[in-house]
């Protein structure tokens, strides 16, 4: 009897033995673990924040990246007379593959990239009434990143032919650790776009026509447009112009200066980097404006020859100052200004543009009528003729520094300076540390 | 030299002792060499007859077949020291222990058989009766305050020391770095005793350093101020002399810095100062000690009991800098029935800490040294000066505007509830707490530097720690004929939580309120909870057969809360055997030789001081347009886990004489894999870096101890001897080559193939006797790594090539202790040393920097080069102008190896007769030094440094401004009854 009791009591701490796995599942306070952040609507929509938060880093949407775009394509325009030695690169085309704004705006577009693919992974959670929407903001935060990254890193598109040159690494899914799967290869520059298309088009449709500062249906078609210019499509860059200008949402401004240097999105804005102090700045200010606007000295000087591109009583030369010794562009002299993307004249500038490429019949309006919509809000008389030449140059002086330049160069097939639209030298060098980390991309290396 | 004295220490030990030995013991018939009835007249420096602790029990010595080295508690008591890792060193071969400076608050850094990590903790773990107690600083002020500082060592019983992978197998995932496990006193069966001891004395800084006074300062600065023109007019292509920028730069400067004592002419040139202040002087202070312990161990058959209350204040040898302790203790053992023991033990301590800053902070008292001897230390009113009278911030405004208390209150307590179930076996239960609070609390007033222009600023600091952990094992000793069977099998708990909260304020009306309550700005606040857990089972085995074949096998499978998915439970086996030779038939008949065993271990034990949350993907806190969203911080590595160490050990441990001489040499070879490193990942995985376990690091080595009784009789002498030598190996650091974060002013790196934090610099070659430029070898490279022209030398720091120049961790420790007795008279001394480091001054490069800016020098620079010929180490005085002065130089490391007096006792016990009268069962007055003596050719204040607010695994080694260690010598008297 007594050695029952003994061996009853003996198996109690071997009952202990089989003591549960979740003791040892703690959860972390100072951070949200992967598992909460995605677990429920309310945490997947603040995640959705963080894609923004990491989007308006200044090394790409707070600046950096349209910066990049003017001065690639600057020469003879503008001078770089900073101190700093990146941007420096970027303007001489002698651009090291240990450019730090090379590194940043490529680090910094994956960061958003895989925030955006950790949403879309778990888009059960969100509620029914509000999937779509959630659905939508990530894929366009994700196409706009994956269509910057491959006008900058991959060799320039090509309209009519299948561009297998190489591109940049297509990532969809979230980052779960670190395996063989990790080491990724470059995508053509012909699959980027075809993602690009696929998840705007995709965006387009789930997002709502209203969004406050959030990305919505416009941004998106916006964007879909911009996407088939560069492609020279300009039969759906027409239609997707058109259908953002015929949704009535967004109204040209009447005095042309009313659209920059504002704390908020105007009726003209389409969609654009929010800043608001002290965790963000608008880094365009930085480099084109002087320290009475929160610039630096004056780093980015705007030339005569730049100047003289515009006719006489053009409302949008006067934005042009003088300021420390040079004349400087004046569009950024908002340190705390919302950066502007995307605004309501790029549309009827690629509709006009697409519509006398093809010819009659002309979609949503004549080429003329929508030049001379630009060309009247500028302060100039309005035209009776126009020619492709004449759009061309009036979205050159419409949306000049704000970040077109390079792209315009290279779909139009111009010369930069002494360089050609592609010559390899206006292309980014994939950052050195990351064909350093991962040898599979040095198999694929752009010339450089 | 120094390395050679060490080195005839030792070895003259050695030889002594083999020579007292040439007689036979006389006294005794000794037909067979038995170890189970010692010979020797004088109790037994062997041990080994006594039980040592192993981890979850204990175990008789001579069966013990790994590698622990066990302290007993008496050598420990009444040692002038705060804290208990000091009063072990030199006591145990191959413990490392090294306080890293001189500041009563200091951590000590302790290497059991070297370094065995990179990123994580290279610290054993400290087991204080059972429990693991936390070892994490929750200050904020000054470097992280030594958190065994709360322990009272003087209720320690014994401390053993658990070396090899067999003996903290049973510790599992934390026993890499081994186990320092410390043992309280428990009561006894008898009369009650009594304890009372008080004791007082002083601290003095150990060494000083030589600086240059008032006058020498001034002619040296305006050489230099000469010699610094000079070079501009060289580099301008002026005619000498054209130039005298500096000149007038320094002569300003040096009627600034005299404030009121500054002498002029009449026409306002100056001529020198009134004063000659010793900066040095005025960091440093006699700290006084004193302590008075109280103390009663009784008991009877079924309940024996300890209690001790101790009292303990020690000032440290920084102005300002000091330590208090009060502390208790209860333990309680009760045999409660014929199968049921329980116990209850208590300790409650309460610390205060006046910190003192980090040795980078120009707060730090000592680096009051940069300042100018003809700087007076106050103005006309009495008030110090600061800048910009004096050269940099007068650390004395600190001192006297600014406190900052720390107060810790410890609570560690321990219950047990054992059943005596069948033969042999029995079940313990044991739960323990380690519940510790942290009270920070620093004003700093508006004359301070961090209260300047602020009105003053205060923060409050408050932070917690909860330790639980429990156990259930069976524990089973048996004899089945001649196989003596013992084992235990259970499991283990452990949940740690710690939590911080933060506030600091600005603005306050006046210095003289000192809480927040009364600051109008609050600045920051914030708050902090991490917490962890542990679930283990484990198990031994232990064999004795026929008394001398021994196997101990041992297992622990780990769980924590830390290691990812992939790695949620962690195995951790080992085996040990050994064959106690002597007890063979074949032995019998063997001369001298009394014991001897040989045995061997190998197993596998683990770092788990990694971090909390290191496995899981993390999200942080960001916002957009004012709306506060979630970012992706942390990638998962679902592989995360524990660094990995197997380790071999073999040993001969031996008895000669009957014991009167014994020893035990061990060697070992140790690699740890998996080391956690952080490694560069592809930034399309939106990461730019992971923690993965990748590297591997190599500790091999041997130890020796030995101890002897030279003679017994009237006068008595014994003396034990331990010495070591460890060679580490850094073998893989995840494919890299080399790991260099030292900038241009630290010269530690991770290399592959070299002891851990090499210093890697240029070669200082001297100085060109031609013009007093600084040279150093330009060391330049062909392909294959070879070194070609080793004797060019130039003078552009930027052309030089880095080689590896020293190690900061020693490779060779040792300490010696000599025990003399007369009559009630005891004198015993111990001599500890290391050999093998070399040490960077970083200081150095300000104060011996041959007159490159205003900070006074050291007089060493007086042999600055002045003349074409001259010969001389120290390049030409150059104000402004860099001449040797960068710190990545051999010009600034120093030998650092040291032969210490570190403890010198010498006590008086009067005799029976005498104190039967007063009815006192013992008396005695003692004298303890520490410290006392210290022969090296290191050119710091200590070599026995590692500067604070730097020191890791990688950064050892290093002198910043570090304060020396304290000289200090107490008296005391020791009564029981």
């Amino acid at each position: 009897m007594r050695k029952y009791i003994y061996l009853t009591i003996l198996s109690v701490p071997l009952l202990l033995v089989t003591a549960c796995d979740k003791l040892l599942e703690l959860e972390p306070s100072q951070n949200v673990s992967e598992n909460t952040a995605l677990g429920s609507d309310e945490n997947i929509k603040s995640v959705l924040i963080g894609a923004y938060s990491l989007f308006d880093d200044p090394g790409i949407y707070g600046g950096n990246l349209l910066r990049n775009a003017e001065l690639l394509g600057g020469n003879g325009e503008i001078l770089w007379t900073g101190t700093s030695d990146d941007p420096r690169q970027i303007f001489y085309k002698t651009i090291s593959a240990t450019n730090s704004d090379v590194l940043a705006q490529w680090v910094d577009s994956y960061e958003v990239i895989n925030t955006c693919n950790n949403i879309v992974s778990a888009l059960e959670v969100v509620k029914n009434d509000d999937r779509n929407r959630v659905e939508g903001e990530a894929l366009f935060l994700r196409a706009l990143i994956y269509f910057d990254l491959v006008r900058f890193f991959g060799m320039p598109y090509e309209a009519g032919i299948i561009n297998n040159q190489p591109g940049v690494p297509i990532v969809l899914k979230p980052s779960r650790g670190i395996d063989k799967k990790s080491y990724v290869l470059r995508n053509s520059v012909e699959q980027v776009y075809i993602q690009v298309i696929t998840d705007l088009k995709a965006a387009a449709a789930k997002l709502p026509e209203e969004n406050g500062v959030f990305a919505s249906r416009g941004s998106a078609n916006a964007l879909l447009a911009r996407v088939y210019l560069q492609k020279g499509d300009y039969d759906n860059a027409r239609k997707t112009a058109n259908e953002v200008i015929s949704s009535n949402k967004y109204t040209l401004l009447t005095d042309y200066a009313d659209v920059f240097n504002q704390y908020y999105n105007t009726p003209e804005d389409i969609f654009a980097t929010q800043i608001m102090p002290p965790e963000s700045y608008n880094s365009m200010t930085i480099f084109f404006s002087i320290p009475e606007f929160g610039g630096n000295y004056g780093d980015i000087e705007i030339l005569d020859s730049h100047l003289s591109l515009y006719p006489a009583g053009d409302r949008r030369k006067d934005l042009f100052f003088s300021g420390n010794g040079a004349m400087r562009c004046g569009k950024w002299n908002n340190l705390y200004g919302r950066v502007n993307l995307i605004r309501l004249a790029e549309m009827y500038l690629i509709r006009a543009e697409s519509n006398i490429r093809l010819g009659a019949p002309y979609v949503g309006a004549t080429p003329l009528d929508d030049y001379n919509t630009i060309h009247t809000r500028a302060g100039l008389t309005p035209a009776s003729s126009v020619t492709l030449n004449d759009i061309i140059l009036e979205r050159r002086l419409e949306l000049a520094f704000e970040g077109h330049r390079i792209h315009d160069i290279k779909r139009l097939k111009e010369n930069v300076g002494t360089w050609t639209y592609n010559d390899t030298m206006l292309v980014f060098p994939i950052p050195a540390r990351e064909l350093e980390v991962n040898p599979m991309l040095k198999s694929q290396m752009t010339p450089d | 030299m120094q390395r050679i004295l060490f080195f005839l220490f030792v070895f003259s030990g050695l030889a002594l002792q083999m020579t007292a030995q040439q007689k036979p013991i006389t006294g005794v018939a000794t037909g067979a060499k038995d170890n189970q009835t010692f010979t020797s007249l004088e109790p037994d420096e062997s041990g080994l007859d006594e039980d040592i602790i192993v981890g979850y029990g204990s175990q008789n010595k001579s069966y013990v077949t790994s590698s622990i080295s066990k302290v007993d508690g008496e050598k420990l008591m009444n040692k002038p020291v705060p804290t208990i890792e000091l009063a072990l060193q030199g006591k145990s071969a191959g413990v490392f222990i090294e306080a890293v400076n001189g500041k009563s608050t200091a951590f000590s850094r302790v290497r059991i058989r070297g370094t065995s990590s990179i990123y994580a903790t290279s610290q054993p773990l400290f087991i204080v009766d059972g429990i693991p107690v936390t070892v994490d600083a929750l200050n904020l002020s000054g470097a992280a305050i030594n958190p065994l500082a709360s322990i009272n060592f003087n209720d320690v019983e014994s401390v053993e020391i658990l070396k090899d992978a067999a003996s903290s197998a049973i510790y599992g995932s934390r026993g890499a770095n081994g186990v320092v496990i410390i043992n309280t006193k428990k009561g006894f069966s008898g009369d009650t005793k009594i304890n009372f001891s008080f004791k007082s004395g002083f601290s003095d800084p150990s060494h000083r350093r030589e600086f240059m006074n008032a006058d020498e300062y001034i002619s040296y600065l305006r050489e230099a101020a000469v010699n610094g023109d000079l070079q501009e007019d060289k580099a301008y292509g002026y005619s000498p002399g054209t130039i005298s920028f500096w000149e007038n730069y320094v002569e300003t400067k040096l009627k600034n810095f005299s404030g009121w004592a500054a002498i002029t002419d009449k026409n306002g040139n100056y001529l020198g100062s009134k004063v000659d202040t010793d900066w040095q002087d005025l960091a440093f202070r006699r700290g006084t000690i004193y302590s008075a312990d109280l103390s009663a161990q009784g008991g009877n058959d079924k309940l024996r009991f300890y209690a001790g209350g101790s009292f303990n204040s020690q000032e440290g040898i920084l102005v300002s800098n000091g330590i208090e302790k009060a502390s208790g203790r209860l333990n309680i053992e009760n045999k409660a029935n014929k199968f049921t023991d329980v116990g209850f033990s208590l300790a409650l301590s309460r610390t205060a800490i006046n910190q003192v800053p980090s040795d980078n902070f120009y707060s730090n008292p000592l680096q009051l040294v940069a300042l100018s001897p003809i700087t007076p230390p106050r103005d006309e009113y009495g008030e110090l000066y600061n800048r910009p009278v004096t050269a940099y911030y007068n650390s004395l405004l600190d001192v006297e505007y600014a406190t900052v208390k720390i107060t810790e209150y410890r609570s560690l307590v321990n219950g047990y509830l054992n059943f005596n179930l069948f033969n042999g076996m029995k079940w313990k239960n044991e739960l323990g707490f380690d519940l510790y609070n942290l009270k920070e609390n620093a004003r700093y007033g508006e004359k301070t530097d961090a209260g300047t222009g602020v009105n003053g600023y205060g923060f409050a600091n408050s932070g917690q720690n909860q330790n639980i952990t429990g156990r259930s094992y069976l524990d089973y000793t048996n004899i089945f004929g001649n196989l003596d069977v013992s084992g235990i099998l259970g499991t283990e708990y452990q949940y740690v939580t710690s939590e911080t909260l933060y506030a600091e304020g600005q603005e306050f009306p006046v210095d003289a309120l000192k809480t927040l309550a009364s600051a109008n700005n609050i600045s920051g606040a914030s708050s902090t909870l991490t917490k962890y857990n542990f679930l283990s089972y484990f198990s031994r085995v232990n064999l004795v057969y026929n008394a001398k074949y021994l196997l101990t096998l041992t297992c622990r499978v780990d769980g924590s809360s830390r290691f990812g998915i992939n790695n949620q439970y962690g195995f951790f086996p080992a085996a040990s055997i050994g064959w106690i030779v002597s007890k063979e038939d074949f032995f019998a008949g063997v001369p001298v030789i009394n014991f001897l065993k040989v045995r061997s271990s190998y197993g596998v034990t683990g770092n788990a001081d990694i971090s909390d949350f290191g496995h899981m993907g993390l999200y942080d806190a960001g916002s957009y347009n004012g709306i506060s969203g979630l970012i992706p911080g942390q990638i998962q590595n679902p592989d995360f886990k524990w660094e990995t160490t197997k380790q071999f050990d073999a040993g001969i441990d031996f008895g000669l004489y009957g014991n009167k001489i014994y020893g035990e040499i061990d060697v070992y070879h140790k690699k740890s894999n998996g080391i956690l490193l952080p490694v560069q990942i592809p930034a399309t995985s939106g990461f730019s870096v992971q923690m993965q376990n990748t590297g591997s690091i190599q500790n091999k080595g041997f130890e020796i101890l030995l101890t002897s009784n030279n003679l017994s009789g009237n006068i008595t002498w014994n003396t034990s001897l331990n010495f070591s030598v460890n060679k580490n190996k850094v073998l893989d650091i995840g494919g890299q080559d080399i790991i260099d974060n030292g900038g241009i002013r630290y010269m530690n790196v991770v290399k592959k193939g070299y002891p851990i934090g090499v210093f890697y610099g240029a070669e200082y070659a001297g100085v060109d006797y031609y013009n007093g430029d600084a040279l150093w070898y330009i060391n330049e490279r062909d392909a294959n790594g070879n070194i070609v022209n080793p004797d060019e030398t130039t003078n552009v720091f930027d052309d030089v090539n880095f080689v590896f120049l020293g190690n900061p961790n020693p490779d060779y420790i040792g300490a010696i202790t000599n025990t003399f007795g007369y009559k009630g008279v005891e004198f015993e001394f111990t001599f500890q040393g290391v050999a093998g480091n070399k040490i960077h001054l970083i200081g150095d490069q300000w104060m011996a920097s041959n007159g490159v800016w205003y900070d006074n020098q050291l007089k060493s620079q007086l042999k600055s080069w002045k003349n074409t010929g001259d010969v001389t180490m120290v390049p030409q005085a150059r104000f402004a102008w860099d001449n040797g002065n960068q710190s990545r130089s051999s010009r600034y490391l120093s030998d650092g190896s040291y032969l210490k007096l570190r403890n010198v006792t010498l006590s008086y016990e009067f005799p029976q007769t005498l104190t039967n009268k007063i009815n006192l069962s013992r008396l005695k007055i003692f004298f303890e030094g520490q410290n006392l003596l210290t022969f090296t050719q290191y050119e710091g204040w200590d070599p026995e440094v590692s500067a604070d607010f730097l020191v890791n695994n990688i950064y050892s080694g290093c002198d910043f401004y570090s304060a020396p260690q304290p000289r200090s010598v107490v008296f005391g008297i020791n009564i029981s009854f």
